[in-house]
């Protein structure tokens, strides 16, 4: 140290002893305080930590009254997991979890009402049974596919169990996303468990000779109409006079668009003949298309894997849907899933076709629970009627199934709880929960005399969405179905704002071809092969087509 | 005190073994200082944007294996996309109208609070409420007025007009784009008010009273002082404003998700679409450096506007 920085050095010592004499922060305790503040971070990561799992905590177990159906299926799921009988998968399940006491699974719902049967029932029990805790990571539905994949990338093993589409399983799959699950249920599983699914069902989470999931949501559409409008003897009279045949629900897509547009005419503005969510992206018109589209006998690719959309089936679907929107409730083409359930609950539209919910909610058992209270109480309990979607060929619109996370850091005990959480009693009391949106899909849930025993028609709901599914048709399960699918919803939409169809049509079966050729038309040419082996992948090869339907009483 | 604790160090002859360290955090004390948050910006910032360079140029798409060097696929991809380049452009138009109309509410609002009058403080508070609510939930009420058949839009337009009005303002051009606007503008109007007012609040008045004494007419004095006094402020505020408005992407994701077709992707929501829906990460970081290219050389045009010196 020289001369001159010495005198600078003792310059500044001497200031900063008489900043700190004034009480003034100093250089010192600046490096004092931020070595103190480093020092609190672990203390502060265990407090915070500890905020954190409370905060994110499940509810405390929220069971129903046990004189009530949902109550006595509650019990008898319970009693399923702890008494047996000793070959059922709830109770081998809880059995071999039990020695993982104290780890904690990730799972990914969808946010709202689907995570609240984790929170308050699944999730509970299962710690209450096994001592493994659950920890709900709520998504909104793309972030179902997209998140799994971006922590897969990162290696965070950030999740265990995930709800993803069954059209996703192609491509979570071969991205290494999932895991099979083939040698776990070798291991754990009762078969007959297995067979107790719907056939449409049953083959869903399989691709490439193995099993990547539990199927968990049979998200079937089906039309609910107004018993009372259908009765009417005047509105009869006036069908039969001036269509020269009798009113009754629709059996075809042209006729479904005359009985709405007749209902409108004479009705409106107290009632419309029908409703549809027709909004981009909410949650999109892909599925109501694919399912006229393929009634008309559409088909989607040719033998060199080129788009069909833009041919006679096409033109025709999307003229009838032009027709419907027109003879629907005004503002038709704004509404989502959930503006349609409230217009139809209001009695401000005869027909709908949706999701299973609408039943649930149609006779008011949904709005039971608090948790559903966004939704008006319906003024038409008792007047819907179910029966399969005009066209006869339903889609069966997403769906869950439950795949185990590659990266996932607890394996064996995220198995066993997917495969309690879908065994027939416990699955059968998370489907009768009023808030919650998982849907009826073993045979049996739609045999169950308690689920049956939840409103007056309750069975004629159940047996309608089991014979909705015999001849239901399947979202594309191939990779690319984001892609197809968003290119479908954008057709139909500019279409409502008066695209011409054939255009419109053009273009969706460019990006079509378009996305088949990025991912290899070989290989995309191979995956529609095997997608074409499922039943209810056209309206030619159906659970019915192919000696399956399953009938019931 | 000062005196003795120099006395004393000089004293000792030598410095303690702390002393050293002392003096060198005292020497370099200022780059420990800028240290965390330079290595922050360059591991935030400059390994992503690079990290994000090389995607541009490979093939990292979730659905296809490996990282194929690719060229310039990607960057020809959203070029040759129609939904890129009408995203563009619908960027640049919503971005102009926006930004425009709300300039030009913008002043007249400041103009109309520059002077005081009871309550002034209130209406003022009340005037920027907008900025503080989040563009979400902006959408989404705007979404729930505007929406048939639920939203009270139509049937208080109706009440007006005497007569029945349908319009569909969230699926029908060119409802659409104004339903998109009108949502912008009520919330970021009180942004060009609040900046404008602070540069009204900073003009002289003694040119007002001059002006006034040689008989200007106030519009003339608008003109000639106000508006030249203005400039510079005016281009601040335009500047950030347009610096925003070009990102538009949380009320389209709320009142029309793009929809109905491709007609409401602004640039945001393109990029959005291609990388988190339908993961196409190559493509989207390509059309990510292409946006960012073509909104550099905007911003730059107005930042060199900003920057010029004033002329006496």
């Amino acid at each position: 140290m020289n001369e001159r920085e010495r005198r600078d050095f003792e310059a500044g010592l001497s200031a900063e002893v008489d900043a700190w004499l004034r009480g003034e922060p100093t250089r010192r305790t600046f490096i004092t305080r931020f070595g103190q503040a480093l020092g609190m971070l672990p203390l502060a990561g265990g407090v915070l930590g500890s905020l954190t799992e409370h905060a994110l905590a499940q509810a405390a177990l929220d069971l129903a009254d046990p004189t009530t159906p949902l109550g006595k299926a509650q019990a008898s799921a319970l009693k399923a997991s702890t008494e047996g009988p000793a070959d059922g998968s709830a109770y081998r399940a809880v059995q071999a979890a039990k020695k993982y006491k104290g780890v904690t699974l990730n799972m990914t719902y969808e946010s709202g009402l689907q995570a609240l049967d984790p929170r308050n029932f699944s999730g509970p029990v299962w710690e209450q049974l096994t001592g493994i805790k659950s920890n709900v990571v709520e998504l909104s539905h793309p972030d179902q596919y997209s998140k799994p994949i971006a922590e897969h990338i990162a290696q965070s093993g950030a999740y265990d169990v995930l709800d993803i589409e069954p059209a996703w399983t192609p491509s979570l799959a071969d991205g290494g996303v999932i895991q099979p699950l083939d040698e776990l249920m070798a291991k754990y599983i009762n078969q007959d468990d297995l067979n107790d699914y719907h056939p449409l069902y049953k083959a869903l989470p399989t691709y490439k000779g193995k099993v990547w999931g539990f199927f968990d949501d049979g998200d079937m559409f089906a039309l609910y109409y107004r018993k009372d409008i259908f009765d009417d003897a005047k509105l009869k009279e006036s069908y039969q006079k001036k269509f020269g045949k009798p009113l009754q629900v629709p059996k075809t897509w042209e006729d479904y668009t005359q009985v709405a547009q007749f209902i409108t005419d004479n009705m409106a503005p107290q009632v419309y003949g029908a409703g549809h969510f027709r909004k981009a992206g909410s949650p999109g018109n892909q599925y109501d298309f694919l399912q006229q589209y393929r009634a008309n006998n559409g088909v989607l690719f040719d033998g060199n894997m080129k788009a069909q959309l833009n041919s006679p089936a096409g033109i025709k679907t999307l003229e009838n849907m032009i027709a419907a929107n027109k003879a629907s409730i005004p503002g038709n083409n704004e509404l989502d899933a959930v503006s349609l359930w409230a217009a139809f609950l209001q009695g401000k539209v005869a027909m709908i076709y949706s999701w299973p919910p609408t039943g649930r909610m149609a006779a008011n058992y949904s709005q039971s629970a608090k948790a559903i209270n966004f939704i008006p109480q319906s003024s038409i309990a008792g007047k819907v009627g179910y029966a399969i979607v005009p066209g006869g060929h339903p889609e069966h619109a997403t769906g869950y199934n439950k795949a185990l996370a590659a990266d996932s850091s607890n394996a064996e005990a995220a198995y066993l709880f997917m495969q309690w959480v879908t065994s027939p009693p416990v699955s059968l009391a998370r489907v009768m929960l009023p808030y919650s949106l998982r849907d009826p899909y073993r045979l049996s849930h739609f045999k169950s005399d308690l689920y049956r025993a939840l409103w007056p028609d309750a069975k004629d709901y159940l047996i309608n969405l089991n014979d909705s599914a015999n001849v239901g048709l399947l979202d594309m399960i191939m990779p690319g179905w984001q892609d197809y699918a968003l290119s479908l919803d954008r057709m139909c939409s500019s279409v409502w704002a008066d695209t011409d169809p054939k255009t419109a049509l053009q273009t969706a079966a460019e990006e079509w071809d378009a996305t088949t050729e990025r991912l290899g038309t070989e290989s995309q040419k191979a995956f529609y092969d095997e997608y074409r082996k499922l039943p209810g992948s056209s309206a030619d090869h159906t659970v019915a087509s192919m000696g399956m339907a399953v009938k019931l009483d | 005190m000062s005196t003795s604790v120099r006395l004393e160090t000089a004293a000792v002859g030598s410095l303690p073994p702390l002393s050293a360290l002392s003096e060198w955090s005292d020497r370099h004390f200022r780059w420990l200082l800028v240290a965390p948050a330079v290595l922050l910006i360059l591991a935030l910032s400059i390994y992503p944007l690079l990290f994000s360079a090389w995607v541009a140029f490979v093939n990292y798409d979730f659905q296809i294996p490996g990282h194929a060097f690719v060229g310039l696929k990607n960057f020809r991809a959203v070029v040759y996309d129609p939904v890129a380049r009408w995203s563009l452009a619908l960027t640049a138009m919503l971005s102009a109208a926006n930004v425009a109309i709300e300039l030009l509410l913008g002043l007249g609002l400041a103009l109309a609070m520059v002077r005081n009058f009871p309550g002034r403080g209130l209406v003022m508070s009340v005037l920027i409420v907008p900025l503080f609510i989040s563009p979400v939930i902006v959408g989404q009420a705007w979404a729930l007025l505007l929406q048939r058949p639920f939203g009270p839009t139509n049937y208080i337009l109706s009440q007006i007009v005497g007569h029945d009005v349908t319009i569909s303002w969230l699926s029908q051009s060119p409802w659409i784009y104004f339903s998109l606007i009108l949502a912008d503008v009520w919330q970021w109007t009180p942004f060009m008010f609040v900046v404008l007012l602070a540069g009204l609040t900073s003009i002289p008045p003694n040119l007002y009273e001059a002006a006034e004494l040689d008989g200007v007419s106030a519009w003339q004095a608008f003109w000639a002082i106000t508006i030249p006094f203005l400039r510079p402020m005016i281009l601040l505020a335009v500047t950030f404003r347009l610096l925003d408005a070009i990102k538009l992407f949380d009320t389209i994701f709320i009142m029309t998700s793009g929809g109905p077709g491709t007609k409401t992707y602004t640039a945001s929501y393109y990029l959005y679409t291609i990388g988190f829906t339908q993961f196409h990460l190559s493509q989207a970081t390509a059309g990510s450096w292409i946006f960012l290219i073509v909104t550099a050389v905007v911003v730059g045009l107005l930042v060199r506007q900003l920057l010029r010196p004033e002329v006496a």
